[in-house]
């Protein structure tokens, strides 16, 4: 019975159903599924199966990838509150779109994984100068600092990634926090983060919370 | 034969001397007048005269009558653009800032006549009177399911194309693609020669090809009604491979300005001599490029376009980080081998 959640979320995800999702949990929980096992054992396997299909460059669009966040945010939001005991967080991490940006679709398909992932992310919003990235990160004792940009002004401007870059090396923060990018110039040129100063770079929302989650393991094992 | 000649022969299949070159400097008009992007894209005046000083200095073959996409949500309302030092303005204030906004939301009857639209046709109007018989006038144009994330942002757009209710999601569609159907209309009554379609929505990148097929093409259909002349389908540099025989056969449209993200060979294999190719150079790279890479990248993307005819070489946005020599390189080049 189990295996036929697992099986009907993942597909409601796949055709993005928000409402047959919600049904299957509902369903599952009425059955004696506990919440924490609707979180670590439906909800996240749905994340990293998406995550795995977009590495393996299968056919997935921005479509499913933003419902799958939304839909598992959603979700993992709800049973956290059901939880017996709270669960333990791996980890934080500040996002934001960088300054001059307004776009924010990418941040928001990157914080629902990451919420489903039990990574803390803290939401600085659109149009974030790289002191605000910094400050925020410090505040809260963030391990990544995560900057969306869809522009290439703004993935590459000295105002962006790149102040962020000199202010963490100031500051001496370069191995307590690293520093990630996304947004659509740094899929033409996968080797751009490089010379914008970003620690690593991810080509879309899903495999963006993958490498986040990695780079708070490589902080905290230092 | 002129560069408006040469396009034509590429689009008909007619022998011409060389292919179409075609560069999207959307972004350098201030900065060759000395202009901050707030004050050049104040005046038509101002934008003619960046482009006519483009075009005169690097020798590719359009303009753009463009000032930044922006200002379509200005005709319809947005009070607030976002313009940096440098690089394309953002809108800041969104028309729709709840669903509620979209019943309110009006499209003017004659958007031609709106105080907005002036510089735009300020500068189709000198374009065309200067070139306008010698070289192709571009303009952009956002389709109906596109000038939504103008009016709401691409993060709430895609909340109600997805999860919201469907009559909410159709009733701003139906004003959008009015409104797009007007700018169509009025482009090429001023003088415009190629419309670049704008559809964020109609690459499988964005969603899947089925509800491209039964819910953005026939919004397309409606947006062009029936006339896909001068039209180009653009996704934003987001592929488009998949869906364009289906939106050649459904919507008519006969230009593709292919994504440096697609494969070009198998563009050209699908879109043969049934319309024009458009390949696109990836510019975001071409910034770390060496001239010996930029030339090597022109010369294998027209060689895999130029036979058969029915091609076009062109930049893709072309941004302001790009090396002075890398754009002579590219042009040159494109001209070298694009010769027949």
């Amino acid at each position: 019975m189990f295996e036929q959640y697992v099986k009907d979320y993942n597909e409601a995800i796949i055709e993005t159903d928000k409402e047959a999702a919600i049904a299957v949990v509902e369903e599952a929980i009425s059955n004696g599924v506990t919440p924490e096992e609707v979180v670590f054992k439906i909800v996240m396997p749905a994340v990293e199966d998406m995550m795995q299909l977009v590495i393996d460059n299968l056919d997935t669009n921005l479509a499913q990838h933003f419902m799958t966040a939304q839909i598992a945010a959603e979700i993992t939001e709800k049973m956290l509150a059901q939880f017996s005991a709270p669960p333990e967080i791996i980890g934080k991490a500040v996002i934001g779109s960088s300054f001059g940006d307004l776009h924010s679709l990418g941040k928001r398909i990157v914080m629902g994984c990451l919420k489903s992932m039990m990574v803390d992310v803290i939401d600085l919003g659109v149009n974030i100068t790289a002191v605000d990235f910094v400050d925020a990160a410090v505040e809260h004792d963030a391990q990544v600092i995560a900057v969306s940009s869809m522009m290439m002004h703004t993935a590459t401007g000295e105002e962006g990634s790149l102040q962020i870059r000199e202010l963490l090396h100031e500051r001496g923060l370069e191995k307590k926090i690293k520093l990630i990018v996304g947004g659509s110039p740094f899929r033409y040129d996968k080797e751009l983060y490089t010379s914008v100063g970003a620690d690593n770079w991810a080509p879309d929302g899903i495999s963006a919370a993958k490498i986040i989650c990695q780079l708070i393991h490589e902080v905290k094992a230092s | 034969m002129t560069p408006l000649e040469i396009l034509v022969a590429a689009l008909t299949g007619q022998a011409a001397p060389r292919i179409p070159v075609f560069c999207n400097f959307l972004d350098y008009g201030p900065g060759e007048l000395n202009m901050t992007p707030k004050e050049y894209f104040s005046r038509g005046e101002y934008m003619a005269e960046g482009q006519l000083k483009l075009l005169k200095r690097y020798g590719h073959d359009n303009a753009w009558c463009m000032s930044y996409v922006g200002i379509e949500a200005e005709i319809l309302g947005c009070q607030e653009i976002l313009f940096p030092k440098k690089g394309a303005p953002n809108v800041k204030d969104f028309v729709i800032k709840s669903w509620d906004d979209i019943e309110k939301l009006t499209i003017p009857e004659d958007i031609s006549q709106h105080p907005h639209w002036q510089t735009t046709a300020d500068c189709l109007s000198i374009l065309s009177q200067e070139i306008g018989t010698t070289n192709p006038i571009c303009a952009y144009a956002s389709s109906s399911n596109t000038l939504p994330i103008l009016l709401m942002g691409m993060e709430k757009w895609m909340e109600l194309v997805l999860m919201g209710p469907k009559d909410l999601r159709e009733e701003l569609m139906r004003k959008c693609s009015d409104f797009c159907q007007q700018q169509v209309k009025a482009f090429r009554k001023a003088g415009a020669h190629i419309i670049l379609y704008a559809t964020s929505f109609g690459t499988p990148y964005f969603i899947s090809k089925k509800m491209i097929a039964e819910w953005a093409v026939p919004w397309m259909k409606n947006d062009l009604q029936g006339d896909a002349g001068g039209i180009v389908y653009y996704c934003g540099g987001a592929p488009m491979n998949e869906v364009v025989d289906t939106v050649m056969k459904e919507v008519g449209i006969g230009a593709y300005y292919i994504s440096p993200l697609d494969d070009l060979a198998e563009a050209k294999k699908i879109i043969n001599s049934n319309g024009l190719t458009c390949a696109a150079i990836d510019d975001i790279k071409m910034v770390h490029w060496t001239v010996e890479q930029t030339r090597a990248e022109v010369k294998r993307l027209i060689e895999i376009g130029k036979p058969g005819g029915h091609f076009l070489f062109g930049s893709s946005l072309m941004p302001l980080e790009l090396p002075e020599e890398n754009i002579v390189a590219m042009i040159e080049a494109a001209f070298k081998y694009g010769r027949q």
